[in-house]
């Protein structure tokens, strides 16, 4: 599933310009926790986290909170498929994969 | 016919124009999460150019440092053969991105012909997922090039800079080495001078120099050490090496 998540990414992907936003997001078994911060290393202050499962499919979103690492709630969310979480401020917008793997990596131990 | 014979016996005698290189090669200088979620990295020592590989015991450290922190990676090492001669390999996980940089300071290698012993201390950088920072991280080894240019996300033709120190202090008009990774046997140069070529650094220990093409390309500043090391009850100098790879990226965007 890894290989679809990535080409809807890829899809997705915004041109990495100047002040590129980078996406990070990890798992534990409940709820990611997202990161996301400027290539000048600004945290962005207003923005949008969309979350949506391994078909590009809307789940949720979230606003931005304006911290360095935000925890996003998993509860009734189908993460069967993986993960697509992006994050968008705007005038910027990234995201990161988590993949089947992750997610149960997460929840193991 | 003579002159034919004195050819080939030359050819035969000739000694490898190259320089010695420690050698740290990622399987990706630039990992982005498509990519997957490790990079493999390949340790040797040899001559580049000519693909020549040469013996590396098991080095004296291996880390990786990464947001400030510091891993040791020796426990991690699988025997390999590089270049035909012993080498290491090893699957590195990229949990989170940035920059991460891998360093060896290898075991000091006798090296006869030179009546020296040779310690290059080698380093590479790799990114993950998009994040460069930490690209121009100082590790504070003996001997250490510190990149003023960002070590990847370079196209060939572009200069890369880099200041060198010796136990933290920039050294004027510094030797650097310049070597490419030939990517198969058989490559050859105009002139044996151009296998590795030689530059200095300005007087604040900066040098730049403009890859021809891309690929791999070492870096080493060599010193001398202040100290000693015993071969067969008699002290021999030590040649001290700071050592970067740098890979230069095909120019794609026409």
């Amino acid at each position: 599933m890894i290989r679809p998540l990535a080409l809807i990414a890829a899809c997705a992907a915004t041109p990495a310009l100047a002040h590129k936003l980078v996406v990070f997001a990890e798992a534990t078994c409940n709820a990611v926790t997202v990161e996301a911060k400027f290539s000048s290393g600004r945290v962005p202050v207003e923005g949008e986290i969309r979350i949506k499962d391994g078909s590009e499919a809307l789940l949720a979103t979230f606003p931005l909170d304006a911290t360095a690492a935000q925890s996003i709630p998993l509860d009734g969310l189908a993460t069967e498929d993986g993960l697509l979480v992006e994050v968008d401020t705007g005038s910027h917008e990234n995201y990161w994969i988590l993949t089947p793997a992750d997610l149960s990596a997460a929840c193991q131990g | 016919m003579y002159r034919l014979c004195a050819v080939a016996a030359l050819a035969l005698c000739a000694a490898p124009a190259a320089a010695h290189y420690g050698m740290i090669i990622p399987s990706d200088p630039m990992v982005s999460q498509e990519d997957g979620r490790s990079v493999e990295l390949t340790l040797s020592f040899s001559h580049p150019f000519e693909r020549a590989g040469m013996p590396l015991d098991r080095p004296a450290s291996l880390s990786v440092t990464h947001e400030g922190a510091t891993t040791d990676l020796l426990p991690e090492l699988q025997d390999a053969f590089v270049m035909g001669e012993t080498g290491y390999t090893l699957e590195f996980p990229l949990a989170r991105p940035g920059t991460y940089v891998f360093a060896m300071e290898p075991v000091p290698y006798w090296e006869p012909a030179e009546d020296t012993f040779i310690v290059h201390y080698t380093k590479t950088y790799v990114t993950a997922y998009g994040d460069d920072e930490g690209w121009d991280t100082e590790l504070g080894l003996p001997t250490e090039i510190v990149p003023l240019t960002k070590p990847f996300a370079l196209w060939e033709r572009n200069v890369f800079q880099g200041i060198v120190k010796i136990d933290g202090e920039p050294v004027p008009y510094a030797e650097v080495e310049v070597e490419y990774l030939s990517e198969a046997e058989g490559a050859v140069a105009p002139d044996e001078l151009m296998v590795t070529q030689t530059i200095r650094a300005d007087q604040n220990g900066v040098f730049t120099y403009a890859a021809p093409g891309a690929g791999w390309w070492g870096f080493a500043a060599l010193s001398e050490a202040d100290y000693t090391l015993d071969q067969g009850g008699e002290a021999k100098s030590v040649e001290l090496g700071a050592v970067i790879w740098v890979h230069f990226e095909d120019w794609a965007a026409q």
